[in-house]
Order: structure tokens, then C-alpha cells, then sequence
């Protein structure tokens, strides 16, 4: 940055003043970034609302109807990742980059989009495990809990806490984006960091629902078999034995269905087929203190 | 009555039209927009709760790519309004919630589908530099179509559905609804193992387990969870870096 301000006062006599975006450009980016999903469709996904993004940026840009077009036309083109915790780094650098470009910097529309096309996907892998594997569930977890206890406070703390997260997180990976350029993501790619990262983060999310899926698939093995006057309660039995071994099992099940490309809706299928055939045999049912 | 329609017409329409995830990104999620529908009917704690049930049917649950495995806002709006006008105890949302959201994958299809036309007006207008002619692209038609697809049903089920839903919920036999509860118990099990199949590569895969007996034998609870999970992933991030690193210095 240092050597470039030196650069432009050298040869400022000869070039017009520079375009500078303004931090309410920048602002205005990151939250109409919000609505990237707001015309969401299968033909490209984001592409539109991304654009719609890109309009404050543009405006302060760019002045004459053909360099507005072409602006507007580089961002139509297919883009997904997760737009709100994470992936905002990406219109970050894309708004760094059209900054110099608009002063004169050799960038092309294929270098923009390349580089956006790039960190889509590693973005959305990142992004979405901060928060749909682990934001979500343990928000979730916890509201839901509240909720059936009859506490208003669930659903306001998933509310409250799951914005205040995704607008720290989303603001400050934008302003990222922005202040270091394609540079510092690319030094983050290759280092395997952001590999790292991801993994860490999965960790969490894998533990957490490990816990919930011991306490939420909760069914029971209701069946009671008399042996003389002793009465033997399956369940009793399963629970000495290693208790949850039930909701393991399904669970596991379930993973493993999905593992073969089985589709989740005939997972749904299957559980309503199993559910409601087990419930009418007796073998199984839910927890009576529940 | 016709205001707590118009309310959850709403709702529905926005659900699925998110005019911007400031406001909407956690509409997507059952606990919060059921919550919302229950505000709307006036019937805030027991819509909670069956909000609360149904959301705990899709814990877990990834949508990635706009592939949606089952309709997570029909699954919120829907089955916390049909639970409040049908007057059944909210433990049954999670029955309602499901076949609606099975049926709502074909409204999500509609509408993932439909929206590419707006995309092509969009093209013409970028061609134009006609900046207000995309942004009115992407925010008008889109929620027009929600509000079709997914508000008129929405107000409908609430004005006139609730001498209906109380007639079959009543031809509805205890046995039967047991066995749907069995399958409410089941449901996270599904959302789980979405996520396990998102999150779960074989390195990390033993801490599911992990979680999973510190629950059983331990109980703990899920904040109790996050925190020793977070810890864990922290040591675990250090010593991968601390291992990476001395790799590194070897090499060199």
C-alpha cells in the first residue's frame, strides 16, 4: 500500500485524481450482499443479487452508460457461496480489486471473476459450517429447549445471538476482504490454513451434535417380555448394556443411507414407513417422562 | 382472525423471499418463524412449543446450493399454523410439519426455477446500464411469486382451514398419532446424519462419538457441549499447526 500512495504522488501531475470508495460504498456493499439470495435461482444461483451488491461500488466508479454495463454484465454471470458468516470476503476483494481497476490497474473482468469463481467454493465449505454446522445447531439446541419449557427466551436468544454472530463475523471477513486484497486469501489457500480452520471448526459442530443426537432421537424399545413373575423391560436391558445404543444405531443408520447417495427425502420416507410400523408392533415408542 | 391471516401470509411469503438476510436469514429456521406465526395467531407460547418441536426435527439440517431436501420455512410457517387453528397439542406439529414440507419441495423447485427468468430481464437491463431496472429485477418479482406460491396458501390454511383441521385431527386415532410421534422422535436423527455427512471426514469423525458419550454418561448440556467442543478443536488446531510447522522446518 506504502509504496503505492509513493507511486500516485510521483506521478500525480499526470494522472486525475484517484476514485476512492467511501466507507459508506463499502458499507452499503456488505449489506446489500445480504440480499444475494433474494431472486435465488437454479439457472445461477446468487449471480444476480451479487450484482445488485456490487451497485453502490459501481456508482462511485464508474460514470459513463457503457462502463456501467459492462460492470453490471461481469457480475451476471453463475455464482454460490455462503453469503452471510464467511463469504463476504469475497465481495470484499472484489471491491479492492474493481477499485483499481477503475484507476487504471490492468485487472480484467476474467481476473475479477476468476478469483471470485475460485473462493466460492472454499468459502461456502468454511462458511457454511460456521453456520449451518455449528451456529445453527447449538443455537438451535439450546432455543429449542427453552421453548418446550415455556420460556419466551428460546427463540430470542436464537434470534438475537445467531444476528449478532453472522454481522460480526460477515462485517469484519468483508472489511478483510477489502483491506488485504486477493493477496492475503491466497497466501491463506495455499498454506493449507483454511483447511485447518474448516477442520477445527468441524470438530465443534461434530461434537455438539454427537450430544444431540443422544438427546433428541429419543426413542425407546417399549416391550416388556414376563418370564414367570419376572418381568424383563428391553429397554432396562439396552440401557445397561450401553445406554443410547438406540439413537446410535439410527442415526448411524441414517448416515450411512446418505453415505450411499440415498436421497434424504426417502430417508424421510423410510422413517415414517419404520416409525409408524415399529409404533403399531410395539417395538418401538417415545420416553414416557418426556 | 382475518388480521393473524394477513400476518402469517406474510411470514410465508417472506420466508422464502429473503429480501435480505438481515432480517430474514434465521426466518429459514423453524424455531424463529414458527415463533413469529405464533405471535401472529396471538398463541405465542404454544406455538413456541410446537414451533420448538418441529425445529428440533431438523437439527442438523444443511441446505447447500439451493438444493433443499425438504421445505425447512413450509415445515416452520405451515406446521405452527396448523397446530394453533387445529388446536392440537403442539408435540403433533412435528406430523403436520413434515408432509407439508415434503410438499414443499415442489414449491421451492417452482420457485428456484421461475426466478431464472427474472435473471435474463436483469441481462437486458445490465445491457441498457440501466442500474434501477436490475435492482427492481431482483427484488420485486421474486417476492410477487412467494407471495402465490407460498402467502395465498399460507392465509387460506389460517381464514378457513380451522374447522377442517379440528374435524380430521379428531378422526385421527390415538394409535396412530403415537406412531407419528415415533416418527418425530426419529426425524433428528435424519438432520444428524446430514450433518454428519457434511462435517465428517474420517480424521474428525471420532469426536461425534465423543459428543455423543460425553452426553450419555456425562449429561451434558448443549452450551455445556459447545464449550468443551470448542476447547477441544483449539488444542487440536495448535497442535496441527505446531505439527505442520516442525514439517515445515524438517524440510528445510
Amino acid at each position: 500500500m506504502s509504496t503505492e500512495k509513493i507511486l500516485t504522488k510521483e506521478s500525480s501531475p499526470i494522472i486525475k485524481e484517484k476514485i476512492k470508495l467511501r466507507k459508506r460504498d463499502l458499507i452499503f456493499h456488505w449489506m446489500l450482499g445480504y440480499s444475494s439470495e433474494t431472486c435465488y435461482n437454479y439457472e445461477r444461483l446468487q449471480a444476480l443479487g451479487a450484482t445488485v451488491a456490487m451497485v453502490p461500488i459501481i456508482k462511485r466508479l464508474y460514470k459513463s452508460k457503457e462502463d456501467i454495463s459492462s460492470a453490471l454484465k461481469r457480475y451476471l454471470v453463475f455464482f454460490n457461496t455462503e453469503p452471510s458468516f464467511i463469504g463476504p470476503i469475497i465481495p470484499g476483494i472484489t471491491a479492492s480489486m474493481e477499485e483499481q481497476r477503475a484507476n487504471g490497474a490492468e485487472i480484467s473482468s476474467e481476473d475479477i471473476n476468476s478469483l471470485r469463481t475460485g473462493l466460492m467454493g472454499p468459502m461456502a465449505g468454511i462458511g457454511d459450517t460456521v453456520c449451518q454446522g455449528i451456529t445453527y445447531p447449538i443455537l438451535a439446541g439450546i432455543a429449542c429447549s427453552l421453548a418446550l419449557a415455556g420460556n419466551i427466551a428460546g427463540p430470542i436468544i436464537f434470534e438475537v445471538g445467531f444476528k449478532l454472530i453472522m454481522i460480526l463475523t460477515g462485517y469484519s471477513m468483508y472489511m478483510l476482504g477489502y483491506k488485504k486484497g486477493k493477496s492475503a486469501i491466497i497466501d491463506i489457500l495455499k498454506s493449507g490454513t483454511l483447511a485447518r480452520i474448516t477442520e477445527a471448526f468441524g470438530i465443534i459442530g461434530l461434537f455438539v451434535v454427537g450430544g444431540m443426537a443422544a438427546q433428541r432421537v429419543s426413542v425407546v424399545v417399549p416391550l416388556v417380555y414376563h418370564i414367570g413373575k419376572v418381568a424383563l423391560n428391553i429397554q432396562h436391558v439396552l440401557d445397561s448394556l450401553l445406554p443410547g445404543l438406540i439413537p446410535l444405531l439410527i442415526t448411524v443408520g441414517a448416515w450411512q443411507l446418505l453415505n450411499k447417495k440415498v436421497k434424504p427425502i426417502y430417508v424421510i420416507i423410510l422413517m415414517f414407513v419404520v416409525g409408524i410400523s415399529c409404533s403399531y408392533l410395539g417395538i418401538l415408542g417415545i420416553p414416557v417422562t418426556k | 382472525m382475518l388480521i393473524s391471516a394477513i400476518l402469517v401470509c406474510l411470514i410465508a411469503t417472506f420466508s422464502t423471499a429473503w429480501f435480505s438476510h438481515l432480517v430474514t436469514r434465521t426466518w429459514l429456521y423453524p424455531i424463529w418463524s414458527g415463533f413469529l406465526v405464533a405471535l401472529a395467531m396471538g398463541d405465542p407460547i404454544r406455538g413456541m412449543q410446537a414451533a420448538a418441536y418441529i425445529n428440533l426435527a431438523y437439527l442438523g439440517w444443511i441446505t447447500a446450493g439451493g438444493t433443499m431436501p425438504g421445505n425447512l420455512m413450509i415445515a416452520g410457517v405451515f406446521g405452527t399454523a396448523l397446530t394453533l387453528v387445529s388446536g392440537a397439542d403442539p408435540k403433533l406439529a412435528v406430523t403436520f410439519a413434515v408432509p407439508f414440507s415434503m410438499l414443499g419441495i415442489l414449491s421451492w423447485q417452482i420457485y428456484m426455477t421461475v426466478n431464472s427468468i427474472w435473471v435474463h430481464k436483469a441481462d437486458k437491463y445490465a445491457e441498457e446500464g440501466n442500474i434501477k431496472g436490475v435492482v427492481l429485477m431482483n427484488f420485486v418479482p421474486s417476492t410477487i411469486l412467494s407471495f402465490i406460491i407460498n402467502g395465498i396458501p399460507a392465509f387460506l390454511m389460517v381464514y378457513y382451514g380451522g374447522t377442517f383441521m379440528k374435524n380430521l385431527l379428531n378422526s385421527i386415532p390415538v394409535s396412530l398419532v403415537n406412531a407419528l410421534l415415533v416418527v418425530g422422535a426419529l426425524m433428528p436423527a435424519l438432520g444428524i446424519a446430514m450433518l454428519l455427512q457434511f462435517l465428517g471426514k474420517k480424521k474428525i469423525i471420532p469426536f461425534f462419538f465423543l459428543g455423543f458419550f460425553a452426553s450419555v454418561y456425562l449429561k451434558l448440556d448443549v452450551m455445556a457441549l459447545a464449550v468443551f467442543g470448542g476447547l477441544i478443536a483449539l488444542i487440536m488446531f495448535y497442535n496441527d499447526s505446531k505439527n505442520s510447522n516442525t514439517a515445515k522446518e524438517g524440510e528445510a
